[in-house]
């Protein structure tokens, strides 16, 4: 009897190693989001918003990224944070220097997700105890949070609760819909609307702004025919989003999750900018098109780079009377962020020139300006967190 | 008898833990290999995701032709662009029928490289299919991928008879 128990014993605990060590230690068995997201306080300052495996930190550098403080914790237990290719943890800072995280976790296995946000009234020496965005507890993800012209923080998201209508009546549903709510003093944000339903569920959005109380979001819209391309919504005032207008009919005809997100800028004279990727039936790889206004049409798409360069992520940043656009591309050795920069509101492009290189993993390119000028922000597994300052043209 | 049946029970409850193979670690230079490995013979490999929701609802009729079609070289690689947990891919091969089948996931975070190797203008879409035949002449089913083309592929790839 006792062999028989040490027998058991033994198999049970090579069982359990065999478990353990299927779920720990190995490399891939733990996904982790790997992302830094900045922003610039009116004084200055350049914070840092970055997932640390279970946690969300912030960082802030008073020397334009050459040295960070140490890391202030933004969620006080771990989280399961959503890791996924297109997500990101995010800052804001209003006028009066107000800081406000943004961040999604996943509630299950599923990759149903809920978005939080927390805020730093204090200078971001410590913040609120993170809170959902939304009550309904259904799934959101992509949440982005931005402060209009007024100061006022729009937050909008993709948001799964119509599904689970549409299902509990025994009725189909297409993707996702596109959720937006408006801080509501200092206790979070107020009521959830809905401002477009049906849009595809797996693609990060742009959000700029036309005034204040108009946010312009871009998104990846599912068209009839499962066609998922690209719109934009901008709002006649807070409470009324638009018509969706589309921004090219690539005719990106698929059943998936392409990951990857567009980016919109409007520039001071009103006009408005996106830049995305596409792998439709008309075009396929990485392109960018402006608009005059926010009701005229876009022009025709102009290509960034060449489809076998695998181009990606693009960003879009206006600043002052510049215009800044940069993305990714491949050579089959390093992944370079490209840049162009643009003075009479994105008729005309300089050309397109390499501002960093790496030859690992990284994050997307983003660009951050502060008042003098616009930077590239970009996390890269070899180099580390990048402040790069774009110059004007040489 | 009794103990011997019970640690019969023991035993199988620690094969079947350890049933599904992980899938085989895929990083730089991975693709050249398993291309070679299987160069002269028609080969079918799939990419899929555990993060690409219509990857999952297609596993299943992989494994069902995998079991109709002795003549298929199946090879399975899970190409997430953050690398996934390897029980967790082999659960989800195991229950669509695809535990015995040579598998692969990407490791290598630097997606860009793995995927510019496997080639240059796939930006990553999942799921997505690649036939190569004898001589080794790539067919590429983007999207999910209709069975009764791939069919029709492995029939036209059988020696024709003198």
């Amino acid at each position: 009897m006792r062999l028989l128990i040490a027998l058991a014993t033994l198999v049970l605990s090579v069982s359990a190693a065999v478990a353990q060590h299927h779920s720990h230690g190995k490399p891939g068995s733990t996904p982790e989001a790997f992302t830094a997201a900045p922003a610039f306080a009116p004084d200055g300052t350049l914070w840092l918003a970055r997932p640390m495996v279970d946690r969300i930190v912030v960082l802030r550098s008073t020397d334009l990224g050459k040295s960070f403080s140490a890391p202030v914790t933004v969620t006080p237990e771990p989280m399961n944070l959503d890791w996924g290719p297109d997500a990101r943890a995010r800052i804001a800072v209003n006028p009066a220097g107000g800081l406000i995280v943004t961040f999604g976790i996943f509630q299950d296995k599923n990759f149903n997700g809920r978005a939080f946000f927390a805020r730093s009234g204090d200078g971001g020496a410590t913040f609120t105890r993170p809170r959902p965005i939304t009550a309904n507890a259904t799934s959101q993800r992509f949440e982005i949070a931005g402060v209009d012209p007024a100061g006022r923080v729009f937050a909008t998201w993709l948001d799964k609760r119509n599904v689970a209508k549409a299902r509990a009546a025994g009725k189909a549903y297409a993707g996702a819909a596109l959720a937006y709510a408006w801080e509501d003093g200092e206790a979070g944000f107020g009521d959830t609307s809905i401002a477009l339903d049906n849009t595809c569920e797996c693609c990060r959005l742009g959000l700029a702004f036309a005034g204040a109380g108009r946010p312009a979001v871009v998104f990846r819209n599912i068209f009839p025919g499962s066609v998922r391309d690209h719109g934009v919504i901008t709002f006649h005032d807070p409470r009324t989003p638009g018509p969706v207008r589309r921004v090219s009919v690539d005719d990106w005809k698929i059943e998936a999750c392409p990951h990857h997100g567009p980016s919109i800028a409007i520039a001071a004279d009103g006009s408005y900018h996106v830049a995305w990727f596409t792998d439709g039936a008309r075009r396929k790889g990485l392109f960018y098109a402006r608009a005059e206004s926010a009701d005229t049409a876009f022009t025709a798409p102009r290509a960034l780079s060449r489809p076998d360069r695998q181009p990606a992520r693009p960003y879009l940043l206006a600043n002052g009377p510049d215009l800044h656009l940069v993305w990714k591309e491949f050579d089959g050795d390093k992944v370079a962020v490209r840049w162009q920069v643009s003075h009479d509101s994105g008729r005309q492009w300089s050309d397109p020139r390499i501002v960093a290189e790496t030859a690992d993993a990284s994050d997307h390119p983003l660009l951050v300006a502060d008042k003098q000028r616009a930077y590239l922000s970009w996390l890269t597994r070899a180099e580390g967190y990048r402040l790069i300052p774009l110059g004007d043209q040489p | 008898m009794r103990v011997t049946a019970f640690l019969a029970l023991l035993l199988s409850l620690a094969s079947f833990a350890a049933a599904a193979a992980d899938p085989l670690p895929f990083g730089r230079g991975s693709w050249a290999k398993l291309s070679e490995a299987h160069a002269g013979r028609p080969t079918v490999i799939h990419f899929w995701g555990l993060t690409c929701a219509p990857c999952l609802v297609e596993l299943p009729h992989w494994g069902r032709l995998a079991a109709e079609r002795p003549d298929l070289q199946l090879v399975l690689v899970a190409a997430d662009p953050v690398p996934q947990d390897p029980q967790r891919l082999a659960d989800v091969l195991t229950r669509a029928g695809l535990g015995k089948t040579e598998s692969w996931s990407f490791t290598d975070r630097f997606y860009e490289r793995l995927r510019y190797e496997i080639d240059p203008t796939w930006a990553g879409e999942l799921p997505r299919t690649v036939m190569v035949d004898r001589k080794g002449n790539a067919t590429i089913l983007p999207g999910v991928a209709d069975i009764a083309r791939v069919r029709a592929w492995l029939d036209a790839q059988r020696p024709s008879r003198p």
